[in-house]
């Protein structure tokens, strides 16, 4: 087996977390905090840490504004997050490949 | 884009819970992650082109059918039914060429997957809907009257509020909780009509155009004061 694959997994992304939250950033231009907290069932603490995380890493922008004179939190995939993203898959698909049996 | 092909491509959905980094030994990992990553993206992928547009003209026509069933005296069933399924149709015309116009001026495809799960949800409950109505209007030569009307519009109320509620679980801002008010009112009443049996007069057009006109243009002058200026699919 050629373990190239598995050593270039990007380890910010591979955590089911970040992975989640990355996924589901994907497919929208932006969801809010509380869109991403419901849908993924996370607490306010662990969707915060991963969002600082992935935005520390320059995966997703962060965006605060008013909706209705309330605080609005939204957050969306970075170009460079968008490419380790699909990176990522690209890397899973290899290893898919990989471990088909010939 | 490479993501979005991935996202259209025929995975079949099973596990919900991604392997991790302890877990990259096991021989399926990857391929459980791409069908977890897959079904997330279709969960995030919701319907969000705005629809006050369609309500207010959902309501618009309600109204109008409405008037033209109160002003004419379309009260035998098959008038009444002829009326309500013309006015549904040119609802269901008008939305897709709205929906369409918003999709050509933002340039993205019209066709899109959020449309076609919401266009999935709302199929059934709407086809039956239909079904049923045609057979009634069908069986009822035009002088059943009142009654039959009634029943009618109870029988759309509920069929629509299912079709509503279904396509919520694809669409934000409340969408569920519209179709909630067609299906409780329609429940309540069919209970009332059946346990109380009371002698009352109603005029289903007044009904028809309550729920099917001016509820659809209180939820659009809502959607409209709500929405976000530039949303998106």
């Amino acid at each position: 087996m050629n373990p190239e694959p598995f050593l270039q997994i990007d380890r910010v992304i591979h955590e089911k977390g970040r992975l989640a939250i990355m996924s589901m950033l994907a497919a929208t231009p932006e969801l809010s905090f509380t869109e991403l907290r419901d849908a993924l069932e996370m607490t306010d603490g662990n969707l915060t840490t991963h969002i600082k995380a992935l935005q520390q890493e320059g995966y997703i922008a962060v965006a605060k504004s008013f909706q209705n004179n309330r605080p609005l939190t939204t957050c969306s995939l970075t170009a460079p997050g968008r490419k380790a993203f699909a990176e990522y898959i690209n890397l899973l698909e290899k290893i898919v490949r990989q471990n088909r049996p010939k | 884009m490479q993501i979005f092909q991935f996202l259209q491509a025929d995975f079949v959905l099973v596990n919900a819970c991604f392997a991790t980094q302890s877990e990259l030994m096991h021989p399926n990992w990857a391929e459980e992650n791409l069908q977890t990553i897959r079904t997330l993206m279709e969960r995030s992928a919701l319907y969000r082109r705005a629809l006050a547009p369609i309500m207010l003209f959902a309501g618009v026509l309600g109204v109008i059918a409405a008037t033209l069933g109160l002003i004419f005296h379309l009260d035998s069933t098959r008038e009444f039914g002829v009326l309500w399924l013309s006015a549904s149709i040119f609802v269901i015309a008008g939305a897709f060429f709205i929906a369409r116009r918003q999709a050509l001026k933002d340039n993205e495809s019209f066709w899109s997957p959020p449309t076609r799960r919401v266009a999935q949800a709302l199929l059934p409950p709407l086809t039956s809907g239909m079904c049923v109505s045609l057979v009634v209007v069908y069986l009822m030569s035009g002088d059943a009257g009142g009654g039959f009307n009634l029943l009618l519009t109870l029988v759309w109320l509920l069929f629509y509020g299912c079709a509503l509620h279904a396509a919520g679980f694809f669409m934000p801002r409340g969408m569920k909780w519209i179709g909630w008010i067609f299906i409780g009112f329609a429940c309540a009443f069919l209970f009332f009509l059946a346990v109380v049996q009371p002698k009352i007069e109603i005029n289903s057009q007044w009904l028809m155009g309550f729920f099917f006109g001016v509820l659809h243009l209180a939820y659009g002058a809502y959607l409209y004061l709500t929405e976000k200026k530039n949303p998106v699919a």
